[in-house]
């Protein structure tokens, strides 16, 4: 191992000195006889943004639905901002957890008998006890953040795809969550409208918030995440920074489902063939 | 994508006795529960004096039950030849006759069948005088054709929701096989049509044969009418107690059925 | 001037052969519009009753609670397989009895009350139905969200499960409202003075069954007239722009 390979493992597996927003250890969760979950281990900065790739039914949305405490797992430690997850019974922990951490759905799931405006306002009144006018001054703010301000007076069923998420995600910060949680929030929107979402997103990770995707967009997760997770078949087959495993995947799994995802073009330039550099063979010059 | 989210978790541990649905039934163990009963007290003698007068009249309340059925079974043959016939002139292109189908649906859906039966009974006359003969036109008869307008009148309207549920899809592309009009309505839309009418058309026979009751009010010797005579014979409050909700269940025992099947053919032609 | 009004309204229907003779008489008259009223007062009690026990019955059922769900199952299957005036009979000659016999003459409950009772438990049963399929038909993936917006169980019913549950039933409860409405003619079975007894009276005296019958069946054609106006404003008012889309 050298010594870069040795630092970027460091960096992903953060001393317990630094501060760790969310951590899994060893979580297993089923469903009656379908295990989904075997062994999760996931750490998650203050600050970083984390991206957790892999097939479907790997697992990766469940995860995050572990996080703020929607699913329960049989076994294993869940620690969120100091809070024990796994161990949290009454309802009202519950509540409290989710009011420091926000999840935006890849179905949207704006209510759609409220207008945008009142979707942003309704938690932080009934839940945060703020007043309806400082309510409606942050829901503003944070429409203008996603550019959706223009809109406010208007109904989830009159928007388009793209901007139903944008109010999605400017629903999710409205309680000032420390940490927010993106489930696949652009697989169901049209190609051209998925742009717009991930502009927000960048933002918002470029602001320092802690975030943990779950994404199909292989090029953005590269471009934005800290640590890169790798899910397959219920298990973490591969982690670290976005430059080792898109560019040199340790696991031969990894970069099968590489070279499935994102079709025969490797992200970065791939290892160089071991062959072709010692023989010193240009491939080129054969041809000929 | 697929979302891995909540699978269906199943129920771990009981055992379920293997019997088909029907005779899992509770209200079906209660029926034979009591039948088991009846006998168990025939056998010994030890009926109550109430439940010795309930056999004594039953082969009365059955009679009754018998006219309620037959009257429910006239109604809906009635009213389903007409609200067929009606449902189709519904469709024409004729903004005349769509407006006059739309009257006589509106008509007889928005009137109280109660007043519908009033209607029939009280201002058709008592008997029919055709050429020589003099027919009677029995009450019964006339509470038929009084349930036959309103159950025709639903019928339309089922008949008419039901071909504008066929996708307009299925019309073009049986017409780019080049079938006639008259072709795809039998072949492709007619046969569609009935399947999706029939738990609605189930539903209507089921309301039917309840609103059959009010024939009571107008001198029918139904079974409520028999359950009244009864009661006012025998003349004691336990047998009245008695009577009455053994007419509640055998309206209960002939329409429940009915629904149970209704349901069963609903959940079995959803995907259609 | 009304009597002159009255006046015209025989005499405009007499050559039709249609004998209205009964509204110059004042005691025939004032009876009929008592029937008017009365039939008018069932409604207005019936409908918020009927949608307070479909409420009631629909939040049994969906409660999870076996105690509470069992009963209630095996009350709504009895009640809609049997007919409506058989259940008032055992409602009003049946259990109004046992009530007057034990309470030595005299139950507290008239029959007015005994018809709006079982007329709205009937209706109830269909509201609560209706009710049901628009509680499930509130997506899951709804409730999701409104669980990750830190909501409790009670502020999920109440902000986004009942809201969205009603706006789906609204159809079939106004339809339930219209059916109900017509329902209200069986108060004459037992004796209640609503329109249709009251014509019953005057017919039987003077034989004008055809003039009467039409009469009422302008009215109730107006009363459910109504019924579904207020239902078009409520469908209006709660609509949600776009949905469905």
């Amino acid at each position: 191992m050298s010594i870069i390979e040795f630092e970027a493992r460091a960096a992903a597996f953060p001393s317990a000195a630094e501060t760790s927003l969310v951590s899994l250890h060893d979580v297993h969760l089923a469903f009656g006889q379908t295990e989904v979950l075997k062994g999760i281990d996931v750490e998650v900065k203050q600050g970083q943004a984390v991206s957790i790739i892999g097939p479907s039914g790997s697992g990766k949305s469940t995860i995050l639905r572990c996080m703020t405490g929607l699913l329960r797992p049989q076994r294993g430690r869940i620690q969120v901002g100091g809070v024990r997850v796994d161990a949290l019974k009454t309802a009202s922990e519950l509540i409290a957890l989710r009011k420091r951490v926000g999840f935006v759905f890849q179905q949207y799931n704006l209510f759609p008998h409220l207008s945008v405006l009142e979707n942003l306002t309704i938690s932080p009144i009934k839940v945060g006890g703020l007043p309806r006018a400082e309510a409606e001054a942050r829901a503003r703010e944070l429409l203008a953040k996603v550019r959706m301000e223009h809109k406010q007076n208007a109904y989830p069923g009159e928007l388009s795809g793209g901007q139903q998420q944008r109010v999605a995600i400017a629903r999710a910060l409205a309680l000032r969550p420390e940490l927010i949680l993106f489930d696949e929030v652009t697989s169901a929107l049209d190609p051209e409208m998925v742009g717009e979402v991930l502009t927000v997103i960048r933002e918002l990770v470029q602001d320092g918030l802690t975030c943990v995707l779950v994404t199909h967009e292989m090029r953005f997760a590269e471009e934005i995440s800290d640590v890169v997770y790798f899910t397959e078949a219920g298990r973490i087959v591969e982690s670290g920074p976005p430059a080792r495993l898109f560019g040199a995947p340790a696991s031969e799994r990894t970069r099968a489902f590489l070279q499935r995802a994102v079709g025969a073009t490797p992200l970065r330039d791939a290892a160089p063939d071991p062959i072709q550099t010692y023989l010193h063979i240009d491939p080129l010059r054969l041809a000929v | 994508m697929a979302n891995d989210l909540v699978l269906p978790t199943r129920r771990s541990g009981a055992t379920r006795l293997w019997l088909p649905a029907v005779l899992r039934d509770p209200w079906l163990a209660l029926l034979l529960a009591l039948a088991a009963l009846n006998l168990a007290w025939a056998a010994t003698g030890t009926a109550p004096a109430a439940v010795q007068a309930l056999w004594h009249w039953w082969p009365a309340l059955l009679r009754g039950l018998a006219m309620n059925i037959q009257i429910s079974v006239l109604a809906m043959a009635l009213g389903t030849l007409a609200g067929l016939v009606v449902g189709a002139v519904s469709l024409s292109p004729s903004p005349l006759l769509r407006r006059l189908t739309r009257a006589y649906v509106l008509l007889f859906r928005n009137a109280p069948i109660l007043v519908l039966v009033y209607f029939t009974t009280y201002v058709f006359p008592f008997e029919l005088a055709l050429g020589g003969w003099r027919l009677p036109f029995p009450d019964w008869l006339k509470v038929v054709i009084g349930l036959g307008l309103p159950a025709s009148a639903n019928v339309a309207e089922i008949f008419r929701g039901a071909i504008q549920s066929i996708p307009s899809a299925q019309w073009e592309a049986a017409q780019s096989l080049a079938f006639r009009r008259a072709q795809i309505f039998r072949m492709i839309v007619l046969p569609q049509c009935l399947r999706r009418m029939l738990p609605s058309w189930m539903n209507l026979y089921a309301s039917i044969t309840m609103s059959t009751s009010l024939a009571s009010l107008v001198g029918v010797h139904d079974l409520v009418d028999a359950a009244t005579v009864a009661s006012n014979t025998v003349s004691r409050t336990d047998f009245t107690i008695l009577v009455y909700f053994t007419l509640l269940a055998l309206f209960f025992a002939y329409c429940y059925p009915i629904a149970r099947w209704t349901r069963y053919l609903e959940r079995r032609h959803e995907h259609y | 001037m009304f009597e002159s009004a009255l006046q015209a309204w025989v005499g405009f229907f007499k050559p039709l052969g249609l004998n209205y003779g009964f509204v110059l008489d004042a005691g025939e008259l004032s009876a009929f519009g008592r029937g008017l009223w009365v039939t008018l007062q069932l409604c207005a009690w019936t409908i918020p009753v009927s949608l307070l026990f479909g409420v009631l019955i629909a939040a049994g059922l969906t409660s999870g609670r076996a105690w509470l769900a069992r009963p209630l199952q095996a009350f709504v299957e009895v009640t809609r397989n049997t007919p409506t005036l058989v259940q008032l009979y055992c409602a009003f000659l049946v259990l109004n009895m046992l009530i007057t016999q034990k309470l030595g003459g005299g139950s507290p409950i008239a029959p007015f009350a005994w018809v709006v009772i079982v007329v709205a438990l009937h209706k109830g049963v269909f509201h609560a139905e209706a009710l049901r399929a628009g509680i499930e038909a509130v997506p899951e993936v709804t409730m999701e969200a409104a669980r990750s917006l830190a909501f409790s169980r009670r502020q999920i019913l109440t902000q986004v499960q009942l809201p969205l549950a009603v706006r789906f039933a609204l159809p079939a409860l106004v339809n339930n409202l219209v059916d109900l409405v017509k329902m209200t003619a069986i108060a004459s079975a037992i004796a209640v003075g609503d329109v249709t007894y009251e014509s019953i009276m005057i017919w039987s005296y003077r034989d004008n069954v055809l003039e009467l019958l039409l009469l009422i069946l302008m009215y109730f054609g107006l009363l459910t007239w109504l019924v579904g106006l207020v239902g078009k404003w409520l469908e209006e008012r709660l609509r949600m722009p776009g949905y469905g889309q």
